[in-house]
């Protein structure tokens, strides 16, 4: 699965990512705080949408972000 | 229903221990939305994405023992001191609007509102973000949401001092000059009436944005 800004605001359109709380290869489950955010006079921290390995980050901390960039991919758990 | 606690002066380490402990039960569910009410002994705090020269004279803090702390909120850095009312919302978006754009502009807007009951006149949700009196910074906003909960909030100058935030670039903004409502009207006001008239029209606002508007969506 691909992670990207949107789902946080339809209003937000740029970004810069603060903290990562999980590593690359890092086992993740759904709704566990993933990345913080910061935009426009607010921190946020999106969850995981789904339980798996967080496979690759594809921003780091400090880098400014678009609403449909892709920020991560978590390899999800096979059900 | 919104629970209101009014902390009164208390210092910000304090205050933020309080907040953390009522986003983690808010989040558990344990708790209602809840609005918590300050003041702050001197203290510059210091937003997540915070850039170097933001603060441009440290001695004139260093010489007052005032404290820097850095925080998780967003915004840059700012100032707190007494005659300041701190309002720090620990409220849910999660059944409602689930944008935090939406959230910042509806601040703006109950502040501005609540500036209107004490008979001055100010801007919100403009280009520049926070609270203007003129061409004054009168208010500041800096949150943060996890879970969809939020937590952090807003600074309304009422009464204090701004010599301070001549020392400093507020929110990151150069050259802004700010006001407090005793400066841009030449009265001071009485905290406690301006205490219940924030907190009143912020309960008055969200019901309506937020809450009611659930009920029509959601039911």
């Amino acid at each position: 699965m691909l992670l990207s800004l949107k789902e946080f605001s339809t209003e937000i359109k740029e970004g810069t990512i603060t903290l990562w709380h999980a590593h690359e290869n890092d086992r993740i489950s759904e709704g566990e705080d993933l990345v913080e955010i910061s935009a426009d006079k607010a921190t946020f921290d999106v969850s995981s949408p789904c339980s798996g390995k967080l496979k690759k980050i594809f921003k780091k901390e400090g880098v400014q972000i678009q609403t449909s960039d892709i920020i991560a991919e978590i390899e999800e758990d096979r059900s | 229903m919104i629970n209101v606690i009014d902390l009164g002066l208390i210092n910000y380490s304090k205050a933020l221990e309080i907040q953390m402990d009522l986003l983690k039960k808010r989040i558990e569910g344990e708790i209602s939305d809840t609005l918590l009410l300050a003041e702050h002994d001197p203290v510059v705090t210091l937003g997540r994405v915070e850039e170097e020269g933001d603060i441009t004279d440290r001695s004139f803090f260093n010489d007052g023992n005032i404290p820097f702390i850095s925080t998780g909120r967003g915004g840059g850095v700012t100032y707190h001191a007494p005659g300041q009312l701190i309002m720090y919302p620990i409220i849910s978006l999660q059944e409602t609007k689930k944008d935090v754009v939406s959230y910042i502009n509806f601040l703006e807007k109950t502040i501005s509102k609540g500036f209107a009951t004490l008979g001055i006149s100010v801007t919100g949700g403009n280009k520049k973000r926070g609270v203007w009196a003129g061409d004054k910074k009168i208010a500041f906003i800096g949150i943060a949401v996890k879970k969809w909960i939020t937590y952090h909030g807003v600074s309304i100058n009422i009464n204090n001092d701004t010599e301070a935030f001549l020392n400093m670039n507020p929110c990151g903004e150069k050259d802004i000059s700010v006001t407090s409502a005793r400066e841009y009207a030449g009265k001071s006001f009485d905290m406690a009436g301006a205490k219940e008239a924030f907190s009143k029209q912020f309960i008055e606002d969200f019901q309506s944005e937020y809450r009611e508007a659930c009920l029509e969506k959601c039911c």
